[in-house]
């Protein structure tokens, strides 16, 4: 590995961020993606590259499908889940989700939801989503869920969220609530970018009752990781 | 995924009020955002938060003489809340800290017990339909009250 690659690689990991070091064996040509760029002399296709950012998400290593002697390593942080709104779903969110491996960090600007009590052994910023995530630095392998009900605190969570490399965003509310959603984002200069929006959140488990819409918005946010947006 | 969310009291009813309480003069107001912004060395600061909603307001103020020569604020929160912070941004300066007292209680009586508004600052009118909606009083008060605790910072010795 040249020099310059494995200190980039260094700082990256050292940042706490994600990046994946793809090395073509027959030359031992090599470049690193940290999720947004990607540096080095080894020249991928389009669609590799994006093979390369879903086995980054996964953090998976091994060899490129498809191609024929390309090495993917990556060096993903755990994955975090980043629920916006410390509402009743993210009180079963929350645990859900650490168990099943996921860091995770509740936002919620109205300090009376996000207590402590509420949310124990959680961490939990009272701050404004925008503001919180300039802190957080949104990465490859996060996933962003707003729950709020509250336009006011969801929308410029998901607008900071959209102009990030997230693997999932997802929004809760009904398809009526998306539409005035998605409208309003696309006034605010997002149309390209509305649809990534994973709304209404959740795989369709049936269930309506917070823990279920908890589980089935956890499940989708694995299927994403480990199955891209096509699945 | 198909999901109906639960609804708190009739959406018709929501949208009724919303409509008579966010109207263009609110609109307006809240997208000037007259005010906005920091000041580079103030006498005072005060950051206060609605801790149920989430809107928070920092204030900042330089002082001349007693009165407000500069005021800037920075605000996360509704439209209500921004509206009013806008009209501070307007009206304030050259006022001193009786008259914003004054003021600010004046718009507490506009919006619990249908007072008139405060005389002199004319764009507070916008806020009458706020009185009835007790759950908004604040979001219209807190920029008021932030102001007068930047007030209290300014008078401070540091």
């Amino acid at each position: 590995m040249k020099r310059a690659l494995y200190e980039q690689l260094q700082a990256a990991t050292a940042a706490g961020a994600s990046a994946a070091v793809v090395t073509r064996l027959a030359d031992g040509a090599q470049s690193l993606f940290d999720g947004e760029r990607w540096e080095g002399g080894l020249e991928l296709a389009g669609e590799q590259r994006a093979a390369v950012h879903r086995m980054l998400v996964a953090n998976r290593s091994g060899m490129l499908a498809g191609a024929e002697n390309l090495f993917v390593r990556s060096y993903a942080r755990p994955p975090r889940l980043i629920v916006v709104g410390a509402a009743h779903i993210s009180q079963f969110l929350a645990p859900m989700a650490a168990l099943a491996g996921f860091e995770v960090i509740v936002i919620d600007p109205r300090r009376a939801f996000a207590s402590a009590e509420r949310f124990p052994g959680v961490t939990l910023i009272d701050a404004w989503p925008d503001q919180a995530f300039e802190r957080l630095k949104l990465d490859a392998t996060s996933a962003v869920v707003t729950l709020t009900h509250d336009p006011k605190i969801d929308d410029p969570a998901l607008i900071a969220a959209l102009g990030s490399p997230a693997f999932y965003v997802g929004a809760l509310g009904s398809t009526r609530t998306h539409a005035k959603r998605a409208a309003r984002l696309t006034e605010a200069g997002l149309g390209d970018k509305v649809g990534r929006i994973h709304a209404p959140v959740g795989l369709d488990l049936g269930g309506r009752a917070p823990r279920e819409i908890a589980v089935s918005i956890l499940a989708e946010v694995i299927q994403v990781r480990y199955r891209g947006e096509a699945a | 995924m198909r999901r109906r969310e639960a609804s708190r009291g009739g959406a018709g009813d929501d949208e009724l009020s919303a409509s008579r309480i966010y109207h263009e003069a609110i609109k307006a107001l809240a997208t000037a955002a007259i005010g906005h912004g920091a000041l580079a060395a103030p006498d005072g600061r005060a950051l206060v938060d609605n801790p149920l909603c989430g809107d928070r307001v920092e204030m900042e103020v330089n002082l001349s003489g007693g009165r407000i020569a500069a005021l800037a604020h920075q605000v996360k929160g509704c439209l209500l809340c921004r509206a009013a912070a806008s009209v501070i941004g307007k009206h304030a300066a050259g006022a001193d800290p009786g008259d914003i007292e004054r003021i600010s209680m004046g718009v507490s009586q506009m919006l619990e017990k249908q007072a008139p508004p405060p005389a002199g600052w004319q764009e507070l009118d916008a806020f009458v339909p706020v009185h009835g909606h007790r759950s908004r009083y604040r979001c219209v008060e807190l920029p008021f009250q932030a102001l007068l605790a930047a007030l209290r910072a300014a008078g401070e010795p540091r």
